[in-house]
C-alpha cells in the first residue's frame, strides 16, 4: 500500500512539474511579453513546481486538491486561449508545438492521479485523526 | 495536546502542521518565481543580442496566369522564389504575399496560387490583394480564397515576438492612387491604440502607402492619415509589393520598403510611358525578381531586411 | 528528516531550471497571437525536409484569340495604358467598343456606376451602347490613373 502511495505521489509531482516547467520555460521564451496571460504564465510555473516539491515530501491532501484545481483551470485557460480567447489573447491548434500538448497532458495526468488518490483514501482518516482515536479510545467491543 | 474524542475541528498541533505546509507552499512559489523571472530577464539578455526575435519572409506579385515576353512562365518563376525561402537555412515564423497573386482573378489561378503557397516551409502565410486579385468583383474572389479570418474587405493584425503586424487592403474604391478608405481606417485606429508606443509596428499593403509616382498610381490617397495614427511609435516598417522593384525611403519614424516580384520588371518611375511589363535580354530576368528576408532583434528599433535575386 | 528532504527537492528543482537555461540550445520559435475573432492567414507546411519545390502545374489560360471585328461599333483602343482617343464624342445609341493591346489586363469602369467592364486580358474587348445622353467618364479600375471620356450627344 505504502508502496503505491508513495507512488502516485510521485507521478502527481512529476506532472505537475512537467506543467510548471513547461509554462516557466514558455514564459522565458515569449510568452512574458504577452499583457496578463504572461503573468499568468510565471504563477503557474511557480505554483506547480512548489506544489510538486511540497507533494513529493508528503505533504497534507489539500495540497493536492490545490494542484487538481489548479490543473483544471490551466485546461480550461488553454481551451479559452483556442476558441473565444483570454484576455484578448489566442493561439491556433497546438501551437507552441510539442509544448501545448506536452502540458495538457500533463494535467490531464495530474487530475487522474489526485482523483484515484483520492478515492483509495477515501474509507480511512486522516493519519492524525487515527492516531487521536487510537490513543483516546476504550477497548471497542466488536458487535 | 490530544483530545479526548473525535475532534470536529482540528487540533492546534495540526493547525500548525497545516499551516508550516501552507507557509513552505507560499514560500517556495515566491522563490521559484524569483527565480524563473530571473531566468527570463538574462535570457533575454543573452539571447538579444544574438539571435532575432522573429524572421519572416515577404514574397510579392506572382501574377499567376501572366502570359507575354516579359515572362513566359510565371508559375516557373513563383516556383522557385518559393524553392528559395523554403532553403534559407531557417524557418521563417510567417511568410507575407503582398498581393496581386493571380493576374487575372479567375477560380483557377487562386486555387493554383493558393497550392502553391502552401508549399512554403513556415507555419503561415499571409495576404493581402493586389488590383489584379479584384479585377471584377471588389475582391469577392479573392476574400473566398484569403479572407478567412479577416475584417472588412480582408484587412487585417496580429501579433508575434512583441511585435504588431497589419495587413491592409489599399486596391479597392481606387479614384487615382490606392484608397484604405473610412472602416479600414477606423480599424487602424482602434487596433493600436492599446499598444506601447516602443512596440514595433509593421504594415503591409500593395500598393506602396507613400508617393512613390502618383502618376502611375503608385501611392495612397488617404494613407497619411492611417500613419499619424501610428506617428507616436518609435518604430514603424511598411512593405508593399505593386512596383516590382525594390525601393525605400524614410520619413520621420517610417520606413517604407517597395519589395520585388516574381513575375515580371516593371520601369523604374518615369521611365517609360507606363507601367508596363519590361522584356529584358535573354537570361537578366531572374535578376530583377526575388524574396525578401526581414528580422527583428530585440533592442533594435530597425528592422533588418535582406533582399535576395532570384538565383 | 522531511525538511532535509524538502531542502534538497527545493535545490534540485532550482539547480536544473537554472543549469539548463545556461545550456540552452534552441529556444522555441514565436507563436502568432491573433485577437479573438480575427485569424486570417493560411497554414504553410512547417515541417522540415518537406521540398518546396513541386512540379509547377500547367501553366493557367493562355492569352485570347483575336475576335472577330465588332460590327459599326466606335471604337476605342487602349495602348500604353492609355486609352485612345482619350475623348470619344458619339451619338445616342452607339455601341462602342474598347479593345485592349497592351499585355496588362484593363477594365472600363464608369465613375458614375453605369458600366463596369470585366476584367480584359490582352486581345480582350468590351462593347457598350450608350442610350442615354451625356459626359461619360471612365477609368480602368485596375490602374485608376488611366482615364477617358465618352461624349454621347442626342
Amino acid at each position: 500500500m505504502k508502496i503505491v502511495n508513495l507512488t502516485l505521489r510521485i507521478a502527481i509531482g512529476a506532472s505537475l512539474a512537467a506543467s510548471g516547467v513547461v509554462h516557466a520555460y514558455l514564459y522565458i521564451h515569449g510568452y512574458r511579453d504577452i499583457p496578463t496571460v504572461g503573468s499568468a504564465f510565471l504563477l503557474q510555473g511557480s505554483v506547480f513546481c512548489a506544489l510538486a516539491v511540497l507533494i513529493l515530501a508528503g505533504g497534507p491532501g489539500w495540497l493536492q486538491l490545490v494542484a487538481a484545481i489548479g490543473a483544471m483551470g490551466s485546461l480550461v485557460a488553454f481551451a479559452l486561449s483556442r476558441t473565444v480567447g483570454l484576455f484578448g489573447f489566442a493561439e491556433t491548434g497546438w501551437q507552441p508545438s510539442p509544448y501545448a500538448a506536452i502540458t495538457v497532458v500533463a494535467e490531464v495526468l495530474t487530475l487522474l492521479l489526485v482523483g484515484t488518490t483520492a478515492l483509495r483514501q477515501r474509507p480511512r482518516a486522516s493519519k492524525d485523526d487515527v492516531d487521536v482515536r487510537r490513543r483516546s479510545s476504550s477497548v471497542e467491543m466488536p458487535r | 495536546m490530544s483530545a479526548e474524542n473525535d475532534p470536529p475541528g482540528m487540533t492546534r498541533r495540526q493547525l500548525m502542521r497545516h499551516g508550516a505546509w501552507f507557509g513552505a507552499a507560499v514560500v517556495l512559489t515566491v522563490a521559484g518565481g524569483e527565480v524563473i523571472s530571473h531566468v527570463a530577464g538574462s535570457a533575454g539578455a543573452a539571447q538579444q543580442s544574438t539571435r532575432p526575435a522573429l524572421r519572416f519572409a515577404q514574397i510579392s506579385d506572382s501574377h499567376i496566369g501572366f502570359n507575354g515576353p516579359a515572362n513566359p512562365n510565371v508559375t516557373d518563376t513563383f516556383n522557385h522564389a518559393i524553392g528559395q525561402i523554403n532553403s534559407l537555412g531557417y524557418t521563417p515564423d510567417f511568410v507575407i504575399h503582398t498581393g496581386d497573386l493571380t493576374h487575372l482573378a479567375t477560380p483557377g489561378q487562386f486555387d493554383q496560387v493558393k497550392q502553391m503557397l502552401t508549399g512554403l516551409n513556415t507555419p503561415r502565410v499571409f495576404t493581402v490583394p493586389g488590383e489584379h486579385d479584384s479585377t471584377d468583383d471588389a475582391g469577392q474572389k479573392y476574400r473566398q480564397a484569403f479572407g478567412a479570418g479577416t475584417r472588412g474587405d480582408g484587412w487585417y493584425s496580429f501579433d508575434i515576438a512583441g511585435v504588431h503586424l497589419i495587413g491592409l487592403v489599399n486596391t479597392l474604391n481606387m479614384q487615382k492612387l490606392g484608397h484604405l478608405g473610412a472602416d479600414q481606417l477606423e480599424f487602424i485606429e482602434k487596433d493600436v491604440a492599446g499598444l506601447s508606443s516602443d512596440t514595433p509596428i509593421v504594415v503591409f499593403s500593395h500598393i506602396p502607402l507613400f508617393a512613390m509616382y502618383p502618376d502611375w498610381g503608385w501611392g495612397t490617397d488617404d494613407a497619411t492619415q492611417a500613419l499619424s495614427y501610428l506617428k507616436r511609435f518609435s518604430s514603424v516598417t511598411c512593405l508593399n509589393g505593386h512596383v516590382h522593384q525594390v525601393f525605400s525611403k524614410t520619413e520621420g519614424n517610417v520606413t517604407f520598403y517597395s519589395g520585388t516580384t516574381t513575375a515580371y520588371p516593371l520601369p523604374a518611375p518615369g521611365q517609360g510611358p507606363a507601367p508596363k511589363p519590361v522584356t529584358l535580354p535573354a537570361g537578366k530576368l531572374r535578376e530583377a525578381l526575388g524574396v525578401r528576408e526581414v528580422s527583428y532583434t530585440k533592442g533594435q528599433q530597425a528592422l533588418a531586411l535582406k533582399d535576395q535575386k532570384l538565383a | 528528516m522531511k525538511v532535509i528532504f524538502l531542502l534538497a527537492a527545493t535545490g534540485i528543482l532550482f539547480t536544473t531550471a537554472c543549469s539548463s537555461h545556461a545550456s540552452n540550445a534552441t529556444p522555441t520559435s514565436p507563436s502568432i497571437s491573433f485577437q479573438s475573432g480575427m485569424t486570417p492567414g493560411m497554414s504553410g507546411s512547417a515541417m522540415p525536409g518537406m521540398s518546396g519545390m513541386q512540379s509547377p502545374p500547367a501553366s493557367a489560360s493562355a492569352t485570347a484569340a483575336d475576335p472577330p471585328a465588332p460590327q459599326g461599333g466606335t471604337a476605342v483602343a487602349i495602348a500604353d495604358f492609355k486609352f485612345s482617343p482619350a475623348t470619344l464624342t458619339v451619338p445616342v445609341g452607339t455601341t462602342v467598343t474598347w479593345t485592349n493591346q497592351d499585355e496588362e489586363p484593363h477594365t472600363i469602369a464608369a465613375k458614375d456606376g453605369s458600366f463596369h467592364s470585366p476584367g480584359m486580358d490582352t486581345h480582350g474587348t468590351y462593347s457598350f451602347t450608350f442610350t442615354n445622353p451625356g459626359s461619360y467618364d471612365y477609368i480602368c479600375s485596375i490602374h485608376p490613373f488611366m482615364t477617358g471620356t465618352v461624349v454621347v450627344t442626342k
